[in-house]
């Protein structure tokens, strides 16, 4: 091939690709990006209403003696010490999951229950998930040291 | 007394390696084989020095030294051997120094090549010299492996039990070996630049380099998958966390470079296009260790965050990507290129098209890393990026690479003359119909099961068809061993080694992702679990003590067809010095696929929760990592330069 068409040639196709990528990274970006909310932005954000159906994930700490068996599934609060959110949750939960723990959970918001998917916890003891971390400081109740 | 010996050899090499720089600059305009000899010297002395540095830091992990203070806080004395060694790098400051001995040792490696022309060595040995220097200079000033405790404690903290692990000990290091190696043709893309000259010696000489770098980093990869997989009790093996992509982003841009230098080998043309991955790659490789370890992103990986650290790795990674960038603005348009014509349908065009790909998927990993960052530093809005987007973006991408990893070996460098190109097409076509058929007949799941199972089947086929077509050509009989030895060596095995990796590698993620199945249930002992044609009895469930842990053991016994298969015992770990618990799965692997089973919370009276997975193919996609990295060693041992179009 001439190089005057091989080069004519390789630009099509880079700009080609590189369109059909950015159009992929943007509706991928659209449709999959995951918000972090505390129960009170979760609260300022969507008043009360009771269904949405946007995946999120909501963090805090698990409130004292809020936890419930019932059978598989999981009953407990997750508070920021000025709102609280009840989870549902039916799966098996991270080593480290104990009352006062900063978790972080990922699911729906159904019927005014959290139906998570996913609990997540560090697995060290000393472990705040960050952005837990940066919402208890907000609303001064995190006395550790910044991690 | 011996951890001040280790520290004051780390001043030593830093003094040395910087005069080393200085030198290297000072006889930049007029390089002989003089200048080269005495860089060469420096080298050896920075190896041997930082070795036996290195060796003094693993003595007092060891003995434990808990004076050093990463050693209290990383190291037990109850600690097995094999993590005592194995927490040197479990820390910030060991890590670093492992990193250091692996740039060392590479720099010493590729100094002693005097195959390649002393104008490049020198500057390759320089370039090398000048990243040494730096890094022992973050070492010196921020994170001094060596520093003492102000008062002795009565035992050490004790290492993450999550890294009290035998793939894990091993992950750091071959990861290691991956992002340093990258150096080397760092070095080689910057000694060209400077130097102004390149040739075809250049990236042949340049290809091994790369080679070896990659297959490590495919290890450690695959390590730290692996890890994953048995350790964390999720049943998964891939997150697209951010701590895996900084690690994988290397990864693509290393696969690219080791197709694209090929190009280079026959020919001088995409000179700067060679140039500039080689640089990007090591720039991965430094963002990938700076990403994990600063704490930009938390993880278990993020050791420790220390705001004097960030400043100075951003003046570390503004020096090794930012002069090289400037220079290479400046300079890149000075190379000659051949003219050089090739068709359409040719091995040239079939490895511009796989160098487009891989970086674009290196560029949907990039935004889907550094959005949630991103997004956070403009309006603080807290999102993360799961392996959804990875799917939607990541996954479109690299079905087309595979498609044409089948084919592009086909094709001769330069013109398409292969007569049979069409016939191999409709071969490979026709058993890969006939596969997705029966895969579509066993069990009818997604369309994207469909696709990736095919396209597992269409490189599978592609690549044995590709080998026994150059057994066919030339004329080699499949009886006479010796014969087909001698064939097997001349050809470059390698390619059909690691793209037999990756059909493997893709035959286990669509069993992985499409075909497994979970079951949640709770159970008491004596009952028993139905699953497929599998039934497991819940024997019994006991406290065990292990070496720095206390376990809450369970056992089963697995049955298939009433047959007695295996005993399962899947622990929980409670470590006290750590003051941790950890979920040990029970994993049964054969050929076909795993049982994984994980114990979780629960009492006799109430029953134990247990969760079950079976998990079909799922050891392959860490037998095709193993397998794409031998490919990769392969490569190294052959000279594709001596034969034409193979």
């Amino acid at each position: 091939m001439n190089p005057k068409y091989r080069r004519l040639f390789i630009t099509i196709i880079i700009v080609l690709t590189l369109g059909l990528a950015t159009k992929l990274i943007l509706m991928a970006l659209e449709e999959n990006i995951v918000y972090f909310y505390t129960p009170n932005d979760l609260i300022e954000k969507f008043g009360n209403a009771q269904n949405i159906q946007n995946k999120m994930r909501i963090g805090g700490l698990v409130l004292e003696s809020s936890i419930k068996k019932e059978g598989k599934k999981t009953i407990f609060i997750i508070t920021d010490r000025k709102e609280e959110v009840k989870v549902v949750f039916d799966g098996s939960l991270p080593d480290l999951f104990r009352e006062g723990q900063g978790i972080v959970a990922e699911g729906i918001f159904k019927n005014n229950n959290f139906i998570a998917s996913e609990v997540l916890a560090k697995h060290d003891e000393n472990y705040m998930p960050p952005e837990v971390a940066d919402a208890l400081k907000k609303n001064n109740v995190w006395k550790g040291e910044s991690d | 007394m011996i951890p001040e010996l280790g520290h004051i050899l780390v001043i030593i090499t830093f003094v040395i390696s910087t005069m080393q720089c200085c030198y290297w600059l000072y006889n930049l305009k007029h390089t002989n084989i003089d200048v080269v000899r005495v860089l060469q010297k420096g080298s050896l002395i920075n190896f041997l020095f930082i070795f036996l540095s290195f060796l003094i830091l693993t003595y007092s992990f060891i003995t434990s030294d808990f004076s050093l203070l990463i050693v209290s806080n990383n190291s037990h004395t109850l600690k097995p051997l094999i993590y005592k060694i194995s927490g040197v790098w479990g820390n910030h400051e060991g890590s670093l120094l492992l990193w250091v001995l692996i740039l060392s040792a590479f720099t010493f490696f590729v100094s002693f090549k005097n195959s390649i022309n002393s104008k490049h060595l020198s500057s390759i040995i320089g370039v090398q010299t000048v990243i040494l220097s730096l890094f022992l200079a973050f070492i010196l000033f921020t994170s001094n492996p060596f520093e003492r405790v102000d008062e002795l404690p009565l035992d050490g903290k004790g290492l993450n039990p999550l890294l009290q692990d035998p793939g894990l000990a091993l992950h750091p290091p071959m990861l290691y070996i991956g992002y340093v190696g990258l150096s080397v043709s760092f070095s080689f893309a910057v000694a060209a630049l400077i130097t102004g000259e390149i040739n075809k010696n250049w990236a042949r000489q340049m290809r091994p380099w790369i080679a070896i770098a990659w297959s490590a980093l495919t290890i450690g990869i695959a390590l730290g998958s692996w890890w994953a997989y048995y350790e964390l009790g999720w049943g998964g093996w891939w997150f697209w966390d951010p701590v895996e992509n900084a690690s994988f982003m290397p990864w693509l841009v290393a696969t690219a470079l080791l197709h694209c230098v090929r190009i280079l080998e026959k020919k001088l043309i995409f000179i700067n296009w060679t140039i500039l991955l080689s640089i990007l790659a090591f720039s991965f490789s430094l963002l990938g260790t700076f990403i994990v370890r600063s704490g930009l992103l938390t993880s278990v990986h993020a050791f420790a965050s220390d705001p004097s650290r960030g400043v100075f790795i951003l003046i570390i990674l503004g020096i090794s990507i930012g002069v090289p960038l400037i220079l290479y603005t400046i300079k890149s348009s000075s190379f000659n290129e051949e003219k050089g014509n090739f068709d359409i349908v040719s091995k040239e065009s079939a490895i511009l098209v796989n160098n487009l790909f891989l970086t674009t998927a290196t560029l949907t990993v990039l935004i889907g890393t550094l959005y949630p960052l991103f997004l956070d530093a403009i309006n603080g809005n807290k999102v993360s990026i799961g392996p959804a987007y990875y799917n939607a973006t990541f996954a479109p991408i690299m079905a087309p690479v595979v498609f044409l990893m089948a084919i592009a070996p086909f094709l001769n460098w330069k013109k398409y003359t292969d007569k049979n190109f069409i016939k191999k097409i409709i071969f490979l076509s026709a058993v890969t119909f006939l596969g997705g058929t029966l895969l579509y007949l066993i069990e009818e799941k997604s369309i994207f099961a469909l696709i990736s199972g095919s396209l597992s089947i269409w490189l599978f086929t592609g690549v044995i068809t590709d080998l026994i077509s150059k057994i066919r050509e030339a004329k080699v009989k499949l009886q006479n061993i010796k014969q087909l030895f001698f064939f097997m060596s001349k050809i470059n095995l390698g390619i059909h080694v690691a793209h037999i990796g990756v059909a493997i590698f893709l035959a286990g993620v669509t069993g992985e992702q499409f075909y497994k199945s979970e079951y949640n249930v709770i159970k008491k002992v004596g009952d028993i679990i139905n699953i497929g044609t599998k039934s497991l009895k819940f024997d019994k469930i006991e406290n065990i003590d292990g070496p720095n842990y206390n376990s809450l053991m369970a056992t089963f016994t697995l049955y298939e067809n009433k047959k007695f298969i295996s005993k399962l015992r899947p622990e929980k770990r409670f470590y006290t010095n750590e003051k941790s618990q950890t979920t040990e799965a029970a994993i049964l692997s054969d050929f076909w696929g795993d049982t994984y089973l994980v114990l979780g919370e629960g009492d006799n009276k109430t029953g134990w929760s247990l969760r079950i997975y079976s998990n079909p193919l799922v050891s392959w996609i860490w037998a095709g990592a193993f397998f794409m990295a031998v490919g990769g060693i392969l490569s190294v041992t052959q000279k594709s330069s001596r034969f034409r179009n193979i």
